[in-house]
This record gives C-alpha cells, sequence and structure tokens, in this order.
C-alpha cells in the first residue's frame, strides 16, 4: 500500500461479511459505499488516522461487519476486472511428488517392473478409468472424479527439464523457462491490475514467489486471530512510520511498504479473520485456524511444512482459513497454500502414503465445504509441484527427480475428466516421462477461465486451454 | 562511511550487533583493532557462551527396538524430542547473545544457512547439536575438511539419505544438492556427474544404533566413474576433494559468504572473480571472512543498506539491546521458538536444503505482524532505562542509541516523536523502523 493509494480495490472491499449463512447471498461479495471507501483509502496516513481516532466501535461501523441490503451494489461494468467469484487456490506440493505413484498406470508392465517393490498392486489402486488408478490414500480425490469434479491434465511440464528442485520450482512460480525472472505468474497479474496486495494472498510466515510482481506483492496472512498490538495511538504511529519516505534506500522503502500492507491487511480482513479463526469449515477437528497451538504454535507447524512425523495436517489449517474467508465473501480472489516433504529419495512409500492422505482429506473436505455456496461454489483448486520422479525406482525403495506430471484441478464447478495426454512409458528419455503439455497451458487456462483475464500478457506467448471449467 | 557507523557495521555483520556500551569501547581500537579482535576471537574459548547450560538430549539409539508401539509411546516420545528442540533453541540463542567472541557464533550461523539441515526430518535435536558444534569448532578453518566432516555427520546422513546408500541404483539425493547447494552451484556439472557422484557415494552408512558413520564395502561400488572429467573417481571422499577444489566451488562459496555478510550477489559477479582466486590459494574460512570485511566495497552504502536483519539476528541483536540475559531466554511464554517461527525463521529447520533466501523473503504482512508483536514483547521485559530516564525531548536520541541506529527516515522520526511521552511505545516503534529491521 503506502503509494499505491490502493487503487484496484475501491469499490470491490467486499470485506468482513458476518453472514456466513451462504443462501442469502447475492452474486458475488457485497460493496462499501465507494466514495467512503477511497475516503478511508486514499492515502495510508488518512486511513491510519481514521483507524485510531475513529475506534474500532465506529471502524466496524464504517466498514461493516453486518451488511445492509441497501449497501450490497452489484460491480459497474468499470469495476469488472474483480470478479470474486471464481476464487483460485494454488496448492503448492514442495519436494516433487511421485506422479507416477499418484495417478497410476497400474495395467503397464513397464511400470510394474520399473518400480519393482514401489509398484502399487493393482489391486489397491482406486480405478478411474483408461487404466489408471489411484493412490489407495485418494478416496477422497476418487470421489471427486466419481462426481465429476475432479480434472486431472496428464504430462504437463516442460522442454529441456531442470532437475534441481529450486530452479524447477522456479520455472513453475514464475512461469517462465529459461532464464530465471524474478516475478510469478501471479505477481505479474497483480502488477497489470494494479491490484492491492490483498487480491492475491498466501497463509502462513512467507510469500511465494508466485505471489510477487515487480510492483505489488501478495499479502501473507498469519493463522490465528488478527489483532494489532498495542494501543489506537502506538497504531496510527505505526501506520505513520509505514508511510514511504522519498530517498530512503530500497530495502527500507520496501520494509515500510511491508508494514503498510498489514495496515491494510488488518483493516480489511482483520474482523473476518479474528471472527473465524475458531470455525473449523472443513470439519477436521484440531485444523481450525487457532487451534493448533495458542500464540504462534501454528506458524510453528506450518513452517515444519507438513515432514514432521507427528505433524498434524498443515495443509488442511491453511484451506480452513482460505474456505472461512470465501465463503465470507472477502476482497482476495487468489490463494496460495502448501505442503511439503514430497522429495522421496528413501522409503517412498509410507511418507508419500501420509503425505496423499492429508492432501487428500484437506482439498476434498476443502472442495464439499465450498460446494453448493453462493460464494463458494465457483472455486478453483490447482496442486502442481515442480517435477515427477524417475520411473525406475531406486534401491533404496525411493525415487529420483524425474519430468513430466500430472497437474489436479478440482472444485464444485470442475468439469471433471482427464484432459492433456498421458506421457508414453514406453519411451522415456533418461529414465523419466516425457512431457506432453506445456505447464503455461494450465496457466492460460487459470486466466482465462477462472480469473477472466487474457492470459498473453502474462505468459510469454499463446498456448492452448481446457475446457475445464 | 564515518568512523563510529562503520564499527557499528562490522558489529552488526561480524556479530548481531553491538550495545551502546561495546561500541564506545570499540572506538578506541579502530576499524582495524575491532577486526583482529574478532578475528582472534574465532579461536579463543568462550567461557561466556559455553555458561549457558546444554539440554538433556537423548542420544543413540534414541529408543529401545519396541518400546514405540503404542500411539501414547509414540506420543511422549515425540512430546520429548519437541522439548528438546525447544531447549536446544534456547541453548543456540543464549550463547548468541551471551558470546564474547560473535564472529564464532555468526560463522556458525552462517554454515547453518550454507549447509542447510532440518530437524523436521533428521528428527533428533542431539544430531543437530552435533552438526552445530561441527560449525563451530571446524567452521574457520579448511573448506574442504569442513565440507567432509558435515557430510559424514549424522544429521546431514540423514537429511540428504546418503546414509543409506546403496547399489546397484543408489539415490541421487545427496549427490545432487552437494553440488548444486553447497560446493559448486547449478549450472557447473552434467546430470552424468550427478549420477557418477551417486555411484561413488554408495556404501556409505549410518549406524543408527550408534551413530557412526562408515563406509560399507559389500554396499559400495568400486566401479571407477568418470566425474567432472576426471576418471578413475570411485570413492565419496574424492568426489569431495575434488568438487572443494574447484574453480566453480571457490565462486559459490566467495557468493554465498559476501551475500551473508555483505549484501547479495551471483557467482558471476566480477568481484567474486577476485576474492575466489585468493581464496583459492588456501581455501580458509576465516581468512575468506577476513578478506571480505577487509574488502572496500564491505565499508560502504552499498552493505549498511543491503540486507534485511534476518529474524534470528533481528531477535537476538534486539535481546543485546536490551540486556535481556541468556538465562531469560527460556522462560519466556510462549516459547521463543514461536515467534521465531511466525517470523519465518526457526533455527535448525530451514524451510528445504536450499535454505533461507533473503531480504523481501522476511518483508511479508504476516511478518510485519510477528516482528510487531515480538518488539512489544521484548520491550516489556528489556531493559530500556536509557530511554525512559531520559527527558522527552532527548528520547528520540536514546532510543537510537540504544539500537546503535545512525538516522531515521522523515516518516519514522515522525512516529518516534509522537510517542516520546511513553518510552515503551517508542521502543516498541523503533524496533519496528525500517531503520532497525534493515540492517
Amino acid at each position: 500500500m503506502g503509494s499505491d493509494g490502493n487503487c484496484d480495490n475501491k469499490g470491490s472491499s467486499g470485506q468482513d461479511r458476518t453472514d456466513s449463512a451462504p443462501h442469502e447471498a447475492s452474486s458475488g461479495g457485497w460493496l462499501v459505499d465507494r466514495r467512503k471507501f477511497l475516503a478511508l483509502a486514499g492515502g495510508l496516513g488518512a486511513a491510519g488516522v481514521l483507524s485510531a481516532t475513529l475506534g474500532p466501535r465506529l471502524w466496524e461501523d464504517f466498514f461493516g461487519a453486518t451488511p445492509k441490503s441497501a449497501s450490497v451494489v452489484k460491480p459497474s461494468t468499470a469495476l469488472n476486472s474483480v470478479n470474486i467469484t471464481r476464487p483460485l487456490v494454488v496448492v503448492t506440493l514442495y519436494g516433487g511428488n511421485d506422479g507416477l505413484n499418484t495417478v497410476i498406470p497400474y495395467e503397464s508392465g513397464v511400470y510394474q517392473a520399473n518400480r519393482g517393490p514401489l509398484a502399487i498392486d493393482a489391486a489397491r489402486v482406486l480405478p478411474i478409468g483408461d487404466g489408471f488408478g489411484l493412490h489407495p490414500s485418494m478416496n477422497g480425490f476418487e470421489k471427486l472424479w466419481n462426481s465429476k469434479k475432479l480434472a486431472i491434465v496428464q504430462g504437463v511440464g516442460f522442454t529441456n527439464p531442470n532437475f534441481s528442485h529450486f530452479e524447477s520450482m522456479d520455472i513453475w512460480q514464475s512461469g517462465v523457462p529459461g532464464e530465471p525472472v524474478s516475478s510469478g505468474w501471479l505477481g505479474r497479474w497483480l502488477d497489470a491490475t494494479n491490484s492491492s496486495p490483498l487480491r492475491a494472498v498466501s497463509i502462513g510466515p512467507t510469500m511465494p514467489t508466485l505471489l510477487t510482481g515487480e510492483k505489488v506483492q501478495g499479502a501473507a496472512i498469519p493463522p490465528g486471530k488478527l489483532v494489532l498490538p498495542g494501543d489506537s495511538v502506538e497504531q496510527l504511529l505505526y501506520a505513520t512510520l509505514s508511510q514511504i519516505s522519498s530517498g530512503e534506500p530500497q530495502l527500507l522503502k520496501e520494509a515500510a511498504a511491508a508494514s503498510g500492507n498489514l495496515i491494510q491487511l488488518s483493516r480489511q480482513l482483520g474482523q473476518t479473520l479474528s471472527r473465524t479463526a475458531a470455525s473449523d469449515p472443513l470439519h477436521f477437528s484440531g485444523t481450525s485456524s487457532d487451534a493448533l497451538a495458542v500464540n504462534g504454535g501454528e506458524a510453528l507447524a506450518i513452517a515444519d511444512g507438513g515432514g514432521g512425523q507427528s505433524a498434524p495436517n498443515v495443509l488442511a489449517t491453511q484451506l480452513s482459513i482460505v474456505a472461512n474467508l470465501i465463503l465470507a465473501g472477502a476482497v482476495p480472489q487468489v490463494y496460495s497454500v502448501e505442503l511439503g516433504g514430497f522429495d522421496t529419495h528413501v522409503n517412498q512409500q509410507p511418507i508419500q502414503e501420509k503425505l496423499l492422505g492429508q492432501l487428500d482429506s484437506a482439498v476434498t473436505a476443502f472442495v464439499d465445504a465450498l460446494d453448493g455456496t453462493p460464494q463458494g461454489h465457483g472455486t478453483v483448486v490447482m496442486v502442481y509441484t515442480e517435477f515427477g520422479r524417475r520411473v525406475n525406482a531406486n534401491s533404496n525403495e525411493g525415487t529420483d527427480h524425474g519430468w513430466a506430471n500430472n497437474v489436479f484441478v478440482a472444485g464444485p464447478s470442475v468439469k471433471g475428466g482427464f484432459y492433456g495426454e498421458p506421457p508414453d512409458i514406453n519411451r522415456l528419455q533418461e529414465g523419466n516421462l516425457v512431457f506432453t503439455t506445456d505447464f503455461r497451458s494450465v496457466y492460460a487456462t487459470m486466466f482465462e477461465k477462472v480469473l477472466d483475464v487474457d492470459p498473453k500478457p502474462f505468459l510469454d506467448g499463446t498456448f492452448s486451454q481446457f475446457l475445464i471449467v | 562511511m564515518i568512523a563510529e557507523s562503520s564499527l557499528s557495521l562490522l558489529y552488526r555483520r561480524a556479530g548481531f550487533g553491538a550495545t551502546s556500551q561495546e561500541l564506545s569501547a570499540a572506538r578506541a581500537l579502530g576499524y582495524d583493532g575491532l577486526l583482529s579482535r574478532l578475528l582472534q576471537g574465532l579461536y579463543k574459548s568462550d567461557p561466556a557462551a559455553d555458561a549457558i547450560k546444554l539440554p538433556e538430549m537423548l542420544k543413540p539409539p534414541f529408543y529401545k527396538p519396541g518400546s514405540l508401539n503404542t500411539p501414547a509411546a509414540i506420543n511422549e516420545f515425540n512430546q520429548t524430542l519437541y522439548q528438546e528442540r525447544v531447549e536446544l533453541t534456547n541453548w543456540w540463542l543464549g550463547r548468541m547473545v551471551a558470546t564474547s567472541n560473535p564472529l564464532r557464533e555468526k560463522l556458525t550461523f552462517f554454515l547453518h544457512c550454507h549447509f542447510p539441515t532440518a530437524i523436521s526430518k533428521v528428527r533428533f535435536p542431539f544430531y543437530m547439536y552435533r552438526q552445530n558444534e561441527i560449525f563451530r569448532s571446524q567452521g574457520a578453518g579448511d573448506f574442504r575438511n569442513l565440507t567432509m566432516a558435515v557430510s559424514t555427520d549424522p544429521a546431514m546422513l540423514i537429511w540428504l539419505d546418503a546414509g543409506t546408500d546403496k547399489l546397484p541404483d543408489p539415490n541421487e539425493n545427496f549427490a545432487r544438492e552437494l553440488m548444486e547447494r553447497f560446493t559448486m552451484g547449478i549450472g557447473t556439472y552434467s546430470e552424468l556427474d550427478v549420477r557418477s557422484a551417486a555411484m561413488a557415494f554408495t556404501g556409505w552408512h549410518l549406524n543408527s544404533e550408534t551413530g557412526e558413520f562408515a563406509v560399507v564395502p559389500k554396499l559400495h561400488s568400486n566401479l571407477p566413474q568418470i566425474f567432472l572429467g576426471k576418471s578413475g573417481v570411485s570413492t565419496g571422499k574424492e568426489v569431495i576433494d575434488i568438487v572443494t577444489a574447484s574453480d566453480a566451488c571457490a565462486r559459490f562459496v566467495v557468493s554465498s559468504a559476501w551475500s551473508r555478510f555483505a549484501y547479495p550477489i551471483k557467482p558471476s559477479d566480477p568481484l567474486v572473480g577476485d576474492l575466489a582466486l585468493k581464496y583459492l590459494t588456501d581455501r580458509n574460512m576465516a581468512n575468506l571472512i577476513k578478506t571480505i570485511f577487509e574488502h572496500p566495497n564491505f565499508r560502504s552504502v552499498e552493505t549498511s543498506t543491503g540486507l534485511i536483519k534476518q529474524p534470528v539476528k533481528y531477535l537476538v541483536g534486539a535481546l543485546k539491546a536490551l540486556g535481556v540475559s541468556a538465562a531469560h531466554l527460556s522462560s519466556i511464554k510462549p516459547p521463543i521458538i514461536n515467534s521465531l517461527a511466525g517470523l519465518g525463521q526457526v533455527l535448525f529447520d530451514p524451510p528445504s536444503v536450499g535454505g533461507w533466501p533473503q531480504n523481501e523473503y522476511w518483508l511479508s504482512t504476516s511478518a510485519a505482524l510477528a516482528r510487531w508483536r515480538l518488539a512489544h514483547q521484548l520491550s516489556l521485559i528489556g531493559d530500556i532505562s536509557l530511554v525512559s530516564d531520559a527527558p522527552s525531548a532527548a528520547r528520540v536520541e536514546a532510543v537510537a542509541q540504544l539500537l546503535s541506529i545512525t538516522g531515521w527516515s522523515s516518516s519514522t522520526l515522525s512516529a518516534l516523536k509522537g510517542a516520546v511521552s511513553n518510552p515503551h511505545t517508542l521502543v516498541v516503534l523503533a524496533l519496528v523502523s525500517p531503520e532497525y529491521v534493515a540492517n
């Protein structure tokens, strides 16, 4: 915030609906009176002064925890770039999930022979047709598949495979193969739409590259209640301090901007986050935002990435926060969540089984929670990882870094089924599955079909799309 | 730069920042004198830090076979490990606060960032402690020996799966990351080199009952490999000798150190080339660090405004400035490890073998909130008498002295001036100011 004046959010700050009864809502979030909002958001100083002088009571009246029906207006056409009817949730699996043991070509003799003891027995897979079956721990995905709410894009990757976790993930998150660029594929969208940082948010302490633009960085939402420290005077002075002073070194400006973004985050989503921190829309006992532990324990669990032996399902915790925000009609349109621990060079079977089980139960519960709700029915979840793994298992009952993989797309309104072409397991390159679908086809689809924008400015070229949504 | 701010800069980068007393004492020494004292500290005993009590930790074999046979037993075991982890974190933070040889603890921290190894997979705090002691005792010496010691130590053997490597199809995890993340950098080797190196590491074995390393002959491939253009390579030791002697490694290590002690830089930068030539003459880490701190580009505005403090540095610097003793650390509730998690940097638990990124990575909205909350906590337990005892009109000056800050931006200054009537608020605001958050 600070200098950007928060232009894009004008009028769209559909923040803080208390209305959790989904069926009486209008098309897409509610809008505060635009002029009132601009007065508040016009500059950090003004907003800071107001937030401090109005106090929480008046503040709530202004931004309205409970919107009156009169204040619910439809977006004008001038504002149609802000369309929150299709939230996009990007799930990053860090480490390189073994796609071949996730969507399994269980009838293939080549698969069984190469994987040896790691091959999943044909009797245990959950068949989904075309000779493929899901990993046995993915009953939820099987259910989504059967109700046509799960799409699987096969053979996704890019030319010149990169076997480094970090370069491969950089390529995925930037959306640019070859020379690395620092902006993310959704970060460039934030830039181009001159968005507020709240339009794309991640859950947890840090911000992934995919939501980082050259000008705008998405906001990172801490788990738990969002209550600013200090009294109103201190908060006012904090806002003053976060104003960017011209002529300061770049990093100091960025540090000030982060504090400014926090003020904005608190103002627009604080009430919603605090009100919903104890609710548990995914019906996972113990995974509501503030149930894991008090005072930062949940951040520790997320920082551990779910890889720990007795770690709770941190993906469910993150998705529960996302579900609360979507159901509240909150302003973010794009969400980033993550699960780590997929780098299974050794003893893959129990590790992958546990992690896929967490992915399965969290995503399934998330889709169920939003299904049929006016705010959430259009939600699209996209699940990807940096690369697939080598077809031949190693001698440690694990697998090494490989190439092509599947991308999952799930949601209540997704058109389920297979998309793309499965890689030919009989024609490997250096032992790896060769990609058939450029990963930017998936991104082009997300831009056009979910975010409702022309993908071309954000991707280097034109890529075919899928009619997934 | 004026002399005082370069002393302060050196204390920040070669340590965790100076208290105002330390800074006044350093004035008599001058920059070169202070640097030479900090470098001598690499080899001196450290009674102040050694007085911090090491927590009791389970040692290998950690549990009796068959004893973890009920969910309750497993849960109790995990609770024990978690408690050890909290205490070990306090132990290291305590050392950083108490040490009279800050460069050694800082170098230890740098090496933790250079060889990122995470307890989320290693599991046992005792193994993280062992690795930490390698960094502390061997970190200032020869980089090849250090790499060998770290590689054959349990934490790394578990973390990158080398401790179970075997024929005929070895896993490639350690072979790849050794070259990509620790020694040479991506683009300086081929996929065939990865596979050759993996073959050379076959037979490496961690005995899970004793924690001892061995090369098991019957699991080791004696087949000579071609590795980085050299033929006849068949042992893991040879691989480590070759990679650590390479020009690519010199550039990589130099850029890693410059990036953490001065400001982020790429291995391809010309500055790295010059330093790498010098480094290659002895591959000695203490000498490399000395060269960095003596380099004309180090004492520059580019350096002094080139880093955002990593959370651990931020925390330790603030604890020192506010006079919170190491002994006090373990009584802080909730445990300080939770604050580190909120800030995004948990000691002993980097997010991946890629370690922690720098600068912008620490500037999320979520971290801004965690920092503000931590500043509150610290202002309440710390000694802020330097500020509160000063008359209102002198308090902005006093808080600058407390935190060794040499200048404020106009926004910060106007915020601080608004808080002179409340010393706690003033200290909190100074702690979250861009000037303090940056280095």
